[in-house]
């Protein structure tokens, strides 16, 4: 399915009373949500950009028709999103053996992002994946799938529900200290007082979203870019919510070229773009 | 010749003299300057030094040296007091060059003015700019001779007083309009202090106060009385502006001076009005506190909202035999145990003040006060219901557009009744079946569930299964699901020491797929066995009728008496068939006599019948479950001794 967002600034200093805010503009008390990312990379190099399309022409005619030309396939980071509570820090993370009838809500989620949409529709649209991991280790599953580790983090933050736009006011905590280059998750979650945020002023997010289900009919597609609209105008002069760079949630691994290690073989590589 | 490679030419002659010694104005000024240059000040120049100096070829500096070499000691507090003596005489120059300036004018504009008696365009080029600035008309200019008058002593103190006397008129007339206003701006401060008192009181209460109009900059304030939760239909009283009125106090809103309203449920039995529901009486007088005002509105949205909410769901449920007429709701009530008065509840919407029970019989007050309340716990166990689904996340849109059912207000109310008349009917007739069975000396345990969340209430109050309700929703959520009841009672034949349980389980639900009561018996595996049932099968089978349920309730204790009971009091048992027909043989001067015995329950009571074959003959006896019938194994045998 389908996202279209829209994110704002806030700065520390705004947090609270922007809380106060959004919960009397949605009515309701703000949910509190914490959650652990964990981000994994497929242990596949990706192609070189242009090895797909063929090169040289081929003499016979009717060999030409038959080779189809194959798009080239990107890989992507996914994340594995698992949803905590405020106890749940400072202890030993609990291998689900088999599902408990405790929480109504999955703990861990599987989430896949496309890059973001072209075209100017005023929002960031993107295709979106969510799975809800019922049972089972979801980091052995991702890594038996041919994925590997690449860091982790916490996000905290509330969320709101306006209507069909869900509201969400966070920022991003790391553990601090120097950058450990790690091959798996840490068992044991650490302390919530020690968790830093990635920005050092301690500012906020702001992202609203709403999910179409499909684009095959564009005026439901115009109907949601038009609530979330709505809602960037009665936020003006309060929050300013903007389309970021598309780029900058570009998903995909980049291919990297290999070293120039032996003459002859730069010859026939393609340039590096 | 050099001189024409030259690009100028020049003479070096002086500059010619002009012949006149008239100069004119701009020359004048020109030869002022030079000589400025030249000479540098003019104070102390006169015409002879002038005329001396060109005799005598020397330029006039002395004086200016002597005076500077005389004040040389005094210098500096020469220069101070110069500076002011300076600054005076030039402020009296300025006064003295104003008042030129301004006779000069006056002579002017006067001459103008003669002028203008002949030609009044004269004043255009004549009169004074000031004077020009006013942009009065030239025709209003004249000039006219007027003879001063004489005026006599009396006659100017007349008019002194008279001056005097307008002075104080107006004087007075100034501190009266300063009173008045300082009088006004008091009963303003009055007013204002009043105002927002009671205001503050409001708020104070926990009233939320808004502006009326968001866009308006001055728009009186508003409390807002009504529920977040509301459905569509009443979003748009849920606020009452509160303006000022004459004397300071908050003008009273139509919204807030209509009567209030409030839901009446009244038990009518053939007929009759034998019960109502009243809430407590009002205070008639409209003067209030602002406050009492303000709730009672609420209180009374409230109960309007049931109405409209009841009166939405009837169309859904006409088919259950509730039916809205004459803008009251119908609703068929239960027979609780009093089986032939035919009871339904009339729910409408009236004024408070209204409600007094005109009918003497006050009998069912209770039900109808119970079922108010049950309605008004509903409909705020729906608010708290509302908020929870809209703050969970949406779906994502998709062209399906999904439809909230009405709150389940009436169908709770309707299911839990029929639910308990459901299981009443059967515990009824399971009584009725259990004293004849103890009449006739076989005893039979039996448990009743009437639901299975009421029997652990507190349970379900105190473990908190789903963490975001509160105790309260987790309550009334069992009230909006399916009602289960479960009967358990042991067969008749059953011995100490065996677990042969008959269970018949009751499911009450307004909705699909049950649209009602349903009946689930599970049969004990004797009788399985007995109806040659497969030992896996499941043994359960569901009723929807109730005399089709204790029909079958009848057979089956019916064959579990002769099959399990009767063939093991005797020896000489042959068999038995699915009628419950027990076949004995017995030998009876050597000769094989066939008797058969027919056990039947039928609507409570026990009968058996003896059929013998020879001689034909036919016996019957029956238990009805009064006392002091001898046991059924006592009668079976004295059947089978008989001849």
């Amino acid at each position: 399915m389908y996202e279209l967002l829209l994110f704002g600034q806030v700065p520390r200093t705004r947090h609270e009373q922007l809380l106060k805010i959004l919960a009397g503009v949605a009515a309701m008390q703000p949910q509190r949500v914490l959650e652990r990312h964990v981000i994994y990379k497929p242990i596949r190099e990706p192609e070189e950009p242009g090895s797909n399309l063929k090169r040289g022409a081929n003499q016979s005619v009717a060999q030409q028709k038959q080779t189809k030309q194959t798009t080239s396939k990107d890989l992507y980071f996914t994340r594995v999103v698992q949803t905590l509570n405020e106890n749940d820090f400072g202890r030993e993370v609990e291998k689900p053996t088999s599902s408990t009838g405790d929480s109504s809500d999955p703990k861990w989620a599987f989430h896949f992002q496309d890059v973001p949409d072209t075209g100017d529709r005023g929002v960031l649209m993107r295709l979106t994946f969510r799975t809800d991991i019922v049972g089972g280790d979801a980091c052995e599953y991702m890594t038996s799938l041919g994925n590997n580790f690449v860091s982790e983090y916490y996000q905290e933050g509330h969320r709101f529900v306006h209507g069909n736009i869900v509201i969400l006011l966070h920022r991003i905590l790391q553990v601090p200290g120097a950058r450990v280059v790690e091959t798996a998750p840490t068992q044991s979650l650490p302390d919530f007082r020690t968790l830093e945020p990635l920005d050092p002023s301690g500012g906020y997010i702001l992202q609203a979203t709403i999910r179409v289900q499909d684009l095959n009919n564009p005026s439901i597609l115009d109907g949601g870019v038009d609530e979330l609209k709505r809602f960037k105008q009665s936020m003006r002069g309060c929050v300013e919510l903007d389309v970021p760079d598309r780029l900058l949630f570009d998903t995909r691994v980049k291919y990297k070229p290999k070293n120039i290690a032996n003459v002859g073989m730069v010859a026939t590589q393609a340039p590096v773009r | 010749m050099a001189g024409t490679d030259s690009t100028t030419q020049v003479a070096l002659t002086a500059w010619p003299v002009p012949e006149n010694e008239d100069l004119s104005p701009a020359e004048i000024a020109q030869q002022l300057y030079l000589l400025g240059v030249q000479r540098g000040n003019f104070r102390n120049i006169t015409e002879d030094a002038l005329q001396n100096e060109i005799e005598t070829h020397v330029l006039i500096q002395e004086d200016a040296q002597g005076q500077h070499e005389e004040g040389h000691d005094k210098k500096p507090q020469n220069k101070k007091e110069r500076l002011k003596e300076i600054d005076e005489i030039k402020q009296k120059m300025s006064m003295e060059l104003t008042n030129a300036l301004f006779y000069a004018r006056a002579g002017l504009d006067l001459i103008a003015l003669a002028l203008s008696k002949g030609n009044p365009r004269v004043t255009d080029q004549f009169l004074s700019p000031p004077i020009k600035q006013l942009n009065v008309p030239r025709e209003a200019f004249g000039l006219a001779s007027a003879r001063e008058e004489e005026v006599g002593p009396t006659e100017e103190r007349k008019r002194e007083i008279l001056a005097k006397g307008t002075r104080m008129k107006a004087l007075e007339s100034s501190a009266n309009n300063i009173l008045k206003a300082a009088m006004q701006l008091e009963t303003e401060v009055r007013k204002e202090t009043k105002y927002w008192d009671q205001v503050l009181s409001i708020s104070e209460k926990g009233w939320a106060l808004r502006r009326l109009r968001r866009d308006v900059k001055h728009s009186p304030l508003a409390v807002r009385y009504g529920y977040t939760e509301v459905s569509d239909h009443f979003r748009h009283r849920e606020i009452a502006p509160l303006r000022m009125g004459e004397d300071g106090s908050i003008m009273l809103d139509p919204a807030l001076t209509q009567r209030p309203k409030t839901i009446r449920v009244r038990i009518s039995e053939d007929g009759n009005i034998t019960g109502a529901s009243s809430l407590p009486r009002l205070d008639e007088a409209l003067d209030q506190p602002i406050e009492k005002l303000i709730q009672l509105a609420r209180d009374s949205l409230f109960e309007e909202e049931i109405y409209y909410e009841i009166s939405m769901e009837t169309r859904q449920l006409l088919s259950h035999g509730v039916e809205l007429r004459n803008s009251i709701v119908h609703l068929p009530a239960p027979k609780f145990g009093n089986r032939s008065v035919s009871r339904t509840i009339l729910i409408d919407c009236v004024d408070r003040v209204e409600q007094l029970s005109q009918s003497s019989n006050n009998s069912q007050d209770s039900l109808a006060r119970n079922v108010a309340e049950a309605l008004r716990i509903l409909l705020s166990h729906e608010h708290r219901m509302r908020l929870h689904r809209r703050s969970r996340i949406p779906p994502p849109l998709s062209q399906r557009k999904q439809q909230t059912p009405p709150p389940p207000l009436l169908r709770t109310i309707l299911s839990c009744f029929q639910h308990l008349s459901a299981v009443d009917a059967l515990k009824g007739y399971l009584g009725r079946t259990l004293r004849t069975l103890s009449s006739a000396g076989l005893e039979v345990p039996i448990q009743i569930t009437y639901e299975a969340t009421w029997a652990i209430l507190s349970k379900v109050v105190t473990e908190a299964s789903r963490k975001e309700f509160s105790a309260m929703d987790r309550l009334l959520d069992g009230f909006t699901r399916p009602f289960d009841s479960i009967v358990a009672l042991m067969l008749p034949s059953s011995e100490i020491g065996q677990h042969e349980k008959l269970t018949i389980a009751t499911r009450t639900s307004l909705g699909h797929p049950i649209y009602g009561s349903e009946y689930k018996v599970t049969i004990p595996s004797s009788v399985a066995s007995i109806l040659l049932l497969p030992q896996e099968s499941k043994r359960e089978f569901k009723f929807s009728n109730f005399t089709e349920l204790i029909a079958y309730i009848d057979w089956i204790l019916s064959l579990d008496l002769s099959h399990n009971f009767m063939s093991r009091i005797t020896p000489r048992f042959v068999g038995v068939d699915q009628e419950s027909r027990c076949t004995v043989l017995i030998m009876k001067r050597k000769k094989q006599v066939r008797k058969e015995m027919i056990a039947q329950f039928s609507d409570g009571s026990l009968q058996v019948t003896l059929i013998s074959d020879d001689p034909p003959a036919q016996a019957e006896y029956v238990w009805d479950g009064t006392g002091g019938q001898e046991s059924f194994k006592a009668r079976v045998m004295a059947f089978l001794k008989a001849n």
